[in-house]
């Protein structure tokens, strides 16, 4: 993913309505562009201000009491640890070479700046990778419960199951279609080339003898694979083709790219 | 939103806290209590969850001040982003538990007094509300349920039965004007 690409990001992930994996991705980038961080920091000032768009609320003086209670606790904790003195200053060596000791001083002192800047670098990149974590951590969960109820699908009775294989533009993609009695559908692709900035993969229904039916776009990851849920209109339920095309961004009444893959023989 | 002249700055709230001041920590509470809870409320329906989760921002912030850094953004951005990343991670657990029940058990979020409101200065709140309320139905929209339900786009594109590429190109389109349009207005928002 570009450079670009991830700049367009950044407004969604300022308001966290990132889905999983491009939050993963894009997190990972803030660790290393200095300026897409920038940027992020700009667009949270935009979303905090949202706030002053909603009713302020009291909450109860329970509250207060219950953070200052605890913020008491912490800094008694602090006060009671065991002071150790320093031991009584040694006489002065340096006072002996005059100026020379100064100097060692003074590059003492700057070493010791470099570290602590260093150090604080090391902290910030820290920081971010933590960030980075704890989103893979949200983005795990997601997985999981996405996973749980793709295997709820499949127990259920009376799910279709199709097949989609690779065409020539994408000879290694596969694609797993599986839609319940209400329509309600769910599809894993992977092995799709990368989608070009301005395309998204669009589903589409075929039915013989009638114009091809939009499903809903969606995004790959760095390898290649796609999950999405959609929704198989009543005419395709029983004799449809389903198909993946590359299509503009948002997606297309009617195919208009290259199809990628098929399930039809 | 800003402190009042003759106030102290927030940074130097932050500052002292950062000091282990526990007074300065009261008085940030103090001074953004009003606000937060509201954005607690509006986002989590509950004010259980919203007081838990606005004790844990400010445990936070006690712990955190010192890695506040100013280069970043302003104090209340970093409070606002905060909080609400707080209340958007409460709400995708909760949602994974009982958000059914959750959701039966909606308390609207109550309005404060009018002398209390005043101190939320509504002449801010009047800009951003107009603003909002200027933006096309289908940017507001997604928006909106990002920003206070705390829905990622293939949610929103998946509520609103759009394709999740418009919700995207809507959204993105959305936060653009909102930001022109609140940074043209004469309202000093402190940002």
């Amino acid at each position: 993913m570009s450079h670009e690409e991830y700049k367009q990001m950044i407004p969604a992930h300022a308001v966290s309505a990132l889905d999983p994996a491009e939050d993963r991705m894009l997190a990972s980038h803030l660790v290393r562009c200095s300026e897409c961080r920038q940027e992020l920091y700009e667009w949270q000032a935009t979303a905090a201000v949202l706030v002053l768009g909603v009713d302020g609320a009291e909450p109860s003086p329970q509250v207060r009491e219950r953070i200052l209670s605890q913020v008491r606790t912490d800094n008694d904790n602090v006060s009671n640890t065991r002071v150790i003195p320093f031991p009584p200053p040694r006489r002065n060596v340096w006072s002996s070479f005059g100026s020379l000791g100064a100097i060692a001083a003074i590059v003492v002192v700057a070493a010791l700046l470099v570290n602590a800047f260093v150090l604080w670098r090391e902290n910030r990149a820290f920081r971010y990778e933590i960030a980075a974590l704890q989103s893979e951590v949200r983005n795990s969960q997601l997985e999981l419960e996405q996973k749980s109820k793709l295997l709820e699908m499949v127990e259920k009775p009376g799910t279709h199951f199709a097949e989609l294989k690779g065409m020539q533009t994408a000879p290694g993609a596969t694609a797993k279609l599986m839609y319940d009695s209400s329509g309600h559908a769910m599809i894993m692709a992977k092995g799709l080339p990368a989608a070009p900035a301005d395309k998204e993969y669009q589903l589409w229904f075929i039915v013989p003898g009638k114009k091809p039916m939009p499903g809903k776009t969606f995004a790959t990851d760095s390898h290649g694979s796609g999950m999405m849920e959609d929704q198989v209109p009543a005419e395709a339920m029983n004799s449809a083709v389903f198909a993946i095309t590359l299509e503009r961004k948002g997606g297309a009444n009617s195919p208009e790219g290259s199809m990628y893959l098929s399930s039809g023989s | 939103m800003q402190p009042e002249p003759g106030q102290i700055s927030d940074v130097s709230i932050l500052q002292a806290i950062a000091r282990r001041d526990e007074t300065a920590l009261a008085q940030l509470y103090d001074r953004y209590r009003v606000i937060l809870f509201g954005l607690l409320l509006r986002i989590l329906h509950n004010r259980e969850e919203a007081e838990d989760v606005l004790q844990e921002v400010f445990l936070q912030v006690w712990r955190r001040a010192a890695d506040f850094d100013e280069n970043r953004g302003r104090p209340f951005t970093w409070l606002v982003t905060l909080t609400r990343s707080r209340a958007i991670d409460r709400l995708r657990s909760l949602a994974a538990r009982d958000r059914v029940a959750l959701a039966g058990a909606r308390e609207p979020s109550e309005e404060v007094s009018d002398a209390v409101d005043d101190a939320l200065k509504s002449e801010q709140k009047t800009v951003v509300t107009t603003a909002l309320a200027q933006l096309p139905e289908e940017q507001q929209q997604p928006l909106l349920l990002a920003y206070y339900d705390g829905l990622t786009q293939s949610e929103i594109a998946k509520k609103l039965n759009a394709p999740l590429g418009t919700v995207k190109t809507r959204m993105r389109a959305g936060l653009k004007k909102l930001r022109e349009q609140l940074g043209t207005k004469s309202v000093n928002f402190g940002f």
